[in-house]
């Protein structure tokens, strides 16, 4: 299936909204997490101090409404190696599937 | 780390960047001065994809991959640049987000250069510009390549066709050398297709050299050896595909070698 047009504005609109989901939420206001977004796929890379923090960033990335999907490249302990995890929204007419 | 302080060797660096070896020392130094130090570990992510493209790198050792995430969810692989080359220069002269995920495949050293200081120094500096045309038009050369590959070539034939790109001539044999970061993984990364595809295609590829070889009464003995070997070799993990031949040119003017019928 085709991917959507990259649109720079849209996507540099939900980088932003995704920051702010971050920086709204206490447990991850602190974390230094880079976040990059093309064609509504959220890119998330950097360094947190637990596994549960990498899934928590992950979670909230994935609620801004917008986003397609999720690349989490989140350095943790316990994480997989190399770490990346993609998720891909059901709400997405892609099928949703889980790499590692 | 201020580039004050190692001027000189980020001027070293980048001039031996293939395409800005012409740059005078006035261009080298202006450029130099701009560069940070930058070290990764391996593994590390240098920039992701969608990331404001705050600046264009020189990578000094180590080798990068470049990849893009499909719609799927699989990543493909754009580029595997090896020391020393430049990256990220694309999105910065394009004024747009990076276009691809760029991550350290071993501990890397590389100089990065504001992108808005770069694009002043190109304005300045008139040969600079033009090594900065000469490295994007080889890219775009290199990305047509690319599509094609993608667009026409079969999965065994790209097998075949990286194995041998690769291959070194040492003391009569042909060796593919192998980094520690080539997996079974990596390598289906680089060819654009998953891991069972890649078993598959070296199945394919090893059938089909078997017969055609055979039936043309070629040296087939030599290149079965060959052909067995890297199957062998990948599967097991080892650190070499070893290749027995009689030089890489023969390899090279060998079609049947790379082509599916």
């Amino acid at each position: 299936m085709m991917s959507p047009e990259a649109d720079p504005t849209v996507d540099e609109q939900l980088r932003d909204g995704i920051l702010q989901a971050l920086a709204l939420d206490p447990r991850t206001l602190a974390l230094d997490i880079r976040v990059g977004v093309l064609s509504g796929f959220a890119h998330l890379a950097g360094k947190v101090p637990s596994l549960e923090l990498r899934t928590l960033t992950e979670r909230i990335v994935s609620s801004v409404p917008g986003v397609r999907g999720v690349a989490n490249r989140i350095e943790a302990p316990g994480a997989p190696s190399p770490a990346r995890t993609v998720h891909l929204s059901p709400r997405d007419e892609w099928s949703p599937s889980r790499h590692e | 780390m201020p580039s004050d302080v190692h001027p000189s060797r980020a001027a070293l660096v980048i001039s031996r960047l293939p395409s800005f070896s012409g740059l005078d020392a006035a261009t080298l130094e202006a450029v130099a001065r701009a560069a940070s130090s930058r070290h990764y570990d391996a593994g590390q992510v240098i920039y992701l994809e969608g990331e404001p493209a705050t600046a264009l790198y020189v990578l000094e050792t180590g080798w990068v991959k470049a990849t893009r995430m499909t719609p799927d969810g699989r990543e493909q692989a754009l580029t595997f640049l090896r020391p020393v080359d430049i990256f990220g220069d694309i999105a910065v002269f394009t004024g747009t987000s990076y276009p691809g995920t760029v991550v350290a495949l071993e501990d890397v050293e590389a100089w990065a250069i504001d992108g808005a200081t770069f694009l002043d120094l190109t304005a300045r500096y008139p040969q600079l510009a033009l090594a900065c045309i000469r490295r994007l038009a080889e890219r775009v050369l290199y990305f047509i390549g690319l599509v094609e590959d993608l667009s026409l070539r079969s999965v065994e034939t790209r097998l075949a066709s990286t194995l041998l790109k690769h291959a070194e001539a040492r003391e009569g044999r042909l060796i593919v050398p192998r980094r520690s970061w080539t997996t079974f993984d990596e390598m289906a990364v680089r060819l654009g297709t998953v891991r069972d595809v890649l078993s598959r295609a070296l199945h394919t590829l090893e059938d089909e050299a078997y017969s055609r070889w055979n039936a043309t009464k070629s040296p087939c003995s030599i290149r079965r050896d060959w052909r067995s070997a890297a199957r062998s070799d990948l599967r097991h993990d080892k650190s070499r595909i070893h290749g027995a031949g009689p030089s890489v040119s023969s390899y090279r003017m060998d079609p049947l070698l790379v082509c599916r019928r």
